[in-house]
């Protein structure tokens, strides 16, 4: 399952989702003022009733699990929908979802999984094994139905469901990522009835009908989306009355909503936010490792299937030499220091260190440790020489400038690229920020030279391994492929078929870290970091709430729902006053500069002449 | 230049510089009376000084990441009187090399604008029929879109650059310079001695640069400081909007980068204030001249004032 973040890109299809999109304009005045909630919702112990509101500020794609991508409406599914496996908790190893138990065939071709039998739909009705193959055939013979997670199911070559309670699958080739099939299992008896599944987005009839432990009865698209607890759940029903993922597309206004209690948790803080926090009363600030990374990825010449090539990526970065020293120029610790101010860990390998069992780290001889000396060093062996102005010559003569693909919703983007164009410009490149709400036509033309890029990565990684093989790219120059950005090596493509089809999980793990070395060694990933999850709750709202891992664990997009299944309300419910005096404060500063400014546009409107207001 | 030898035998052109010297003396001697235009001017000396030796005071140095001195978000202190960024750097020094920035960006898309607005004015009053309408058909047209959102676009399909934020300022905001100075063409062209400079032979050209430029020249000059605050504005608007160019300093990038790095709910003031007071004197002391100069080059304006 795709499940990428901000800087994720969504089966190269919705590159961009983070927070503030295109519309930026509206949040010109929330930037400075408190922001103003036209539908004010009530405080939680306002009618008895205990609301647990997060604010989030990605917009949901679509309700439906055969097109969702984007993590917000993916973290939405596992609530409504049993999958048919989950991870645990603590450790991220398998456990039962609606499937009991699941084993593969001695010959490894056959898994048979056993179907819970107390898990009902919200409608009434029994969930059985015949929704599972129901779901799984639908993405197996339609092909829209398959846009989101058509990839688990490309192995498959027949579903069937013997028993109420028996689910087989029989597959082409071996494949290890069969307790790791991370797809919601629709009622069947719903969704026959759907015609268009590129076309329907589960969104007009309330509430719908689902099995996981809370049931969506609302929802308003960029405003509010609403879920009651399924008191039927198998695993027990979640102790809130009311669960309200609830729009901020500012960041700021999302905190200053904490403060003020109007939501009970908040994710993506930045270093600011989340010091500020840390003072106030009545709010846990929760730092934990992340399950993303951060890279830098470099076009490596973008080209198709049917082998025609396509973009205009710089050609010096065909030379793994230009890539290593690029590398080298990195000084990733100052990136941790400065951009994450500590709220992130060094990147190393492809896999962040929390899920261990993948985890790789280079060999002191592999490393390709900050050294600007070497790196200046690596261009000249590599023929581009500095001219008379100190900057490097391409092979066509001219300067070396590299075009870099930001999101210009991304602060951390700007901010790194800045430091970029400083320690690429002492080796006497150039370099020239493209920032774009939306990055995906350049991204899939091919048409930039390295591009900020960043993908969650599941407690299985064989997706996000996926995206770097030769198969994923485009059939042609006018397809959409599934790869990241375009790598393509035929030494990668053979771990990758290998470890797909070990089952012996130290034997894969060890074949994923040589896939992490040889993704290393090309050079054309560049990981910078792996960013924490900052994120803040309120403990006069929210009493008990578990992270995945238990021990320093993330709460929001987690790979499963036991963040908003386990969390209990705190006794007291409401919202204290003392939201914190800074608050106050920065709203007097805030409104001072507002009023300066808007005798300003006074003045300025007072013209008689003057029709037209900027 | 103006140094005269006084006597009856000056040429013509010595006659040209006298009568300039002693208009500019005239418009000195009323501009003095408006207070407020007095205040603008010395607020515009103090921030023209400022930006034009920044090179010399702060240095582009300070705009560099990677030799920041300070730790990030750091409040006032001795050493840093503004605090500093999120990246360390001197908030100070930013502060006064924004300066430079914004007020060039402002100045060209003014210039920019009013050009526009004098060209398609002077030429819709001079010609008349089918070409005067089709132009201020399409004056009336962006006359009506909503300024900013018209920059927005611009801005966004345009590659991230200050020529591109003096473009789409320059091309949105040029309706009302073009009517202004189309009015006074059309006053200016009904006068008799336009009449006789066409009988003696002057053709479109001579009586458009000749007559009818230097006749709306106060106007557009008064139009400009005006246009210029409003300039200002909107490239702090679209630098604070996330359009501007991320690597170049300017006061609406500083706010825009004290947003996205959570400054406001923090209370971190100082990253926000400073940069928000410049923009707002600016554009306060550019509009307090532009009157200023408005009512003295229009007396029927200053009566009333």
């Amino acid at each position: 399952m795709s499940t990428p973040d901000q800087h994720g890109r969504v089966n190269a299809r919705v590159p961009r989702l983070l927070a503030l999109t295109g519309a930026a304009a509206l949040t010109l005045t929330a930037g400075f003022a408190t922001p103003l909630d036209p539908a004010p919702r009530q405080a939680a112990a306002a009618d008895g009733d205990k609301v647990l509101t997060v604010a989030v500020a990605q917009s949901v794609d679509s309700l439906s699990p055969f097109l969702a991508a984007r993590l917000v409406s993916t973290s939405i599914h596992r609530l409504m929908y049993e999958y048919l496996i989950n991870y645990d908790p603590k450790d991220n190893h398998a456990v039962p979802g609606l499937a009991t138990r699941w084993e593969p065939s001695p010959d490894k071709l056959t898994w048979t999984y056993t179907i819970r039998t107390d898990s009902k739909w919200s409608d009434g009705r029994q969930a059985t094994a015949e929704d599972a193959a129901w779901t799984f055939n639908k993405m197996m013979t339609d092909d829209d139905a398959a846009t989101a997670n058509g990839s688990f199911v490309t192995n498959f070559e027949k579903v069937t469901a013997p028993s109420p309670t028996q689910l087989v699958v029989r597959l082409k080739k071996p494949q290890a990522t069969m307790a790791a099939l991370d797809v919601p299992i629709v009622p069947r008896h719903v969704w026959e009835k759907v015609d268009d599944f590129s076309e329907f987005n589960n969104d007009k009839s309330f509430p719908v009908v689902g099995n996981g432990p809370y049931i969506l009865t609302d929802y308003k698209p960029d405003s509010y989306v609403r879920l009651k607890p399924n008191k039927t759940f198998w695993r027990g029903a979640p102790k809130f009355d009311e669960l309200v993922f609830k729009y901020y597309k500012d960041g700021d206004a999302a905190v200053a909503a904490l403060q003020k209690g109007e939501v009970s948790f908040v994710s993506n803080l930045t270093p600011a936010q989340a010091a500020s926090l840390k003072t106030q009363d009545d709010i846990r600030v929760n730092d934990a490792p992340g399950r993303r990374f951060y890279a830098l990825a470099t076009n490596p010449g973008a080209r198709a299937r049917n082998g025609q090539k396509f973009g205009d990526g710089h050609p010096s970065l065909l030379d793994e030499r230009v890539r290593h020293a690029l590398f080298m120029a990195v000084d990733r610790k100052t990136v941790i220091d400065k951009v994450f101010q500590g709220h992130a860990v060094e990147g190393e390998g492809y896999i962040p260190p929390r899920f261990s069992t993948y985890f790789w780290e280079p060999s002191d001889g592999q490393t390709l440790a900050y050294d600007p000396a070497k790196a200046a060093q690596l261009l000249d062996q590599a023929g581009y020489k500095k001219n008379g102005d100190g900057k490097r010559l391409g092979k066509d003569g001219k300067p070396i400038n590299y075009r870099i693909l930001c999101h210009a919703t991304d602060p951390n983007d700007k901010a790194i690229g800045q430091y970029l164009q400083e320690w690429w410009g002492e080796l006497g490149i150039g370099v020239t920020l493209n920032c774009l709400d939306n990055v995906s036509d350049p991204w899939l033309a091919g048409t930039y030279d390295l591009a900020f890029d960043g993908w969650s990565v599941n407690p299985d990684p064989d997706f996000v391994l996926s995206i770097h093989t030769c198969a994923a790219l485009p059939a042609t120059p006018k397809d959409t492929g599934a790869t990241d950005n375009f790598i393509c090596d035929k030494q990668y493509d053979d771990l990758y078929a290998k470890q797909l089809a070990e089952y012996d999980p130290a034997k894969r793990a060890d074949i994923v870290k040589q896939m992490e070395s040889r993704l290393y060694d090309l050079g054309y990933m560049n990981v910078m970091a792996y960013p924490n999850a900052v994120e803040a709750y309120r403990t006069d709202q929210i009493k008990s709430i578990t992270t995945m891992p238990e021990k320093a664990g993330n709460i929001m997009g987690q790979d499963g729902y036991w963040s908003w299944w386990s969390a209990v309300p705190a006794d007291s419910g409401g919202s204290s006053d003392s939201s914190g005096s800074t608050g106050v404060v920065v709203g007097a500063v805030a409104g001072a500069a507002v009023l300066v400014g808007a005798g300003v546009f006074f003045a300025l409107r007072r013209r008689a002449t003057a029709e037209d207001r900027e | 230049m103006t140094t005269e030898t006084k006597g009856v035998t000056a040429g013509p052109r010595a006659l040209a510089w006298q009568r300039r010297r002693r208009s500019a003396v005239r418009f000195w001697q009323q501009y003095r009376t408006h207070r407020a235009g007095l205040a603008g001017l010395a607020g515009l000396a103090f921030f023209a000084l400022l930006a034009l030796t920044a090179p010399l005071t702060v240095g582009s140095d300070v705009s560099s990441v990677t030799g920041a001195p300070g730790r990030p978000m750091e409040s006032p202190s001795g050493e840093f009187p503004l605090g500093t960024d999120q990246f360390g750097r001197n908030l100070l020094g930013l502060v006064v090399w924004g300066s430079r920035v914004s007020l060039l960006v402002g100045l060209l898309a003014a210039a920019l604008s009013v050009a526009i607005g004098a060209l398609v004015g002077i030429t819709a009053g001079h010609f008349k029929g089918a070409y005067a309408t089709v132009l201020m058909r399409i004056t009336d047209w962006f006359l009506v879109m909503p300024t900013l959102v018209l920059a927005i676009a611009l801005a966004t399909v345009m590659s991230r650059s200050l020529g591109t934020v003096v473009l789409a300022i320059g091309v949105t905001s040029w309706p009302t310079t073009a009517r202004l100075v189309r009015a006074q063409t059309l006053a200016v062209e009904s006068r008799p001695y336009i009449e006789r400079a066409k009988a003696l032979g002057g053709g479109h050209w001579h009586i458009m640069s000749r007559h009818v430029l230097p006749n709306v020249m106060p106007l557009v000059l008064a139009q400009t400081t005006l246009m210029i605050s409003s300039s200002i504005l909107a490239e702090a608007t679209l630098a604070f909007l996330g359009l501007g160019d991320p690597t170049v300093v300017s006061w609406g990038g500083l706010l825009q980068d004290a947003r996205e790095a959570g400054a406001v709910s923090s209370g971190n003031w100082w990253y926000l204030v400073p940069p928000g007071i410049a923009i707002a004197v600016v554009a306060l002391a550019f509009t307090l001249c532009g009157r200023a100069v408005e009512s003295v080059l229009n007396p029927r304006l200053g009566v009333a004032r």
